[in-house]
């Protein structure tokens, strides 16, 4: 096995128990009484911390080319966005003509 | 000039994303896999924001089993990696890696078909269920039956590769697009276990 080969697998490992230990801590997490809000962005920001870490040692985005990397996130991120956006537009409008509320 | 350098980057010849083909492709279809669940997952947040009745998660769930299925598929997410690393130079242990993916997907597979068949005894349907609002059941089966999908794919994806690997057929390049879309598998995972299961 190569220097090389080694290094990745020691950052591997690493990233697997980083990964395993943040999911421990979510749970934990979960069985306190904590305020909704502060609840709600302290899991999202583990969530997210969890995603770049795949993301990026796992799938290896942090050695690929920037190009790469700004075309995968923009896209996979602006149209999440964009998604949620437009969702929610026609989601607000059938809840209105729910309730009987109908806007052209 | 800068301008004429930027044009000419992009007009052939060059290789602007400093990646193979396969590779650009893989991502170009992660981008639109990813796409996908974010619009499930954001119709998810919209109903269950707007439901008044939406039923608390570990009502419903059996937090232990989702942690568990957390656990595998993680650790398959590691094995998948030291595979990647370990294709161009030992394709015997990269196999062994692969299999060991394999299992892991197999067992996280079980364990979800495990938690499907708890639910469905206890009344859950895509259409109605007993715990609250009915629109419940249809973002649960349809997410996590997705998902699933996806792994099982994964599954058949890594078998075969894991057999052309310890053959020498597959170059140490196909083993790295597999496991991109495994990890991929894991980190929707990431996702649908904190949406779908913790909040």
């Amino acid at each position: 096995m190569s220097t090389e080969t080694a290094m990745n697998l020691g950052v591997y490992w690493r990233t697997w128990a980083l990964l395993l230990v943040l999911t421990a801590v979510m749970f934990f997490l979960d069985t306190l009484a904590m305020p909704r809000g502060i609840f709600v962005t302290v899991m999202l920001t583990a969530m997210m911390i969890k995603a770049t870490l795949i993301a990026m040692i796992f799938m290896h985005l942090s050695k690929e080319s920037t190009d790469l990397v700004v075309t995968v996130v923009v896209c996979s991120l602006g149209f999440g966005a964009l998604l949620y956006e437009l969702i929610v537009v026609d989601a607000g409008r059938i809840y209105q003509m729910m309730q009987g509320v109908f806007v052209r | 000039m800068t301008t004429t350098t930027a044009e000419s980057r992009w007009m052939g010849g060059e290789c602007p994303f400093a990646a193979g083909w396969k590779k650009v492709m893989m991502w170009v279809f992660i981008i639109g896999d990813a796409v996908l669940f974010a619009g499930f997952l954001s119709s998810y947040g919209y109903a269950r924001t707007m439901s008044a009745d939406w039923p608390p998660a570990s009502e419903v769930f059996n937090l232990g089993l989702i942690g568990l299925m957390t656990f595998v598929l993680i650790s398959s997410s590691a094995t998948m990696a030291a595979a990647v690393a370990m294709a161009k130079s030992d394709r015997a242990r990269a196999a062994r890696f692969v299999w060991m993916t394999v299992v892991g997907g197999l067992i996280f597979l079980g364990l979800q078909a495990y938690e499907w068949s708890h639910l469905i005894a206890e009344g859950g349907r895509p259409w109605a269920n007993p715990w609250g609002a009915s629109l419940f059941g249809a973002y649960f089966f349809m997410i996590t039956g997705f998902h699933g999908t996806h792994v099982l794919i994964g599954v058949i994806v890594n078998i075969v590769t894991a057999l052309r690997t310890a053959s020498g057929v597959t170059p140490a390049e196909n083993v790295e697009m597999a496991g991109l879309y495994w990890h991929f598998v894991d980190l929707v995972w990431v996702f649908i276990f904190t949406l779908f299961y913790l909040l």
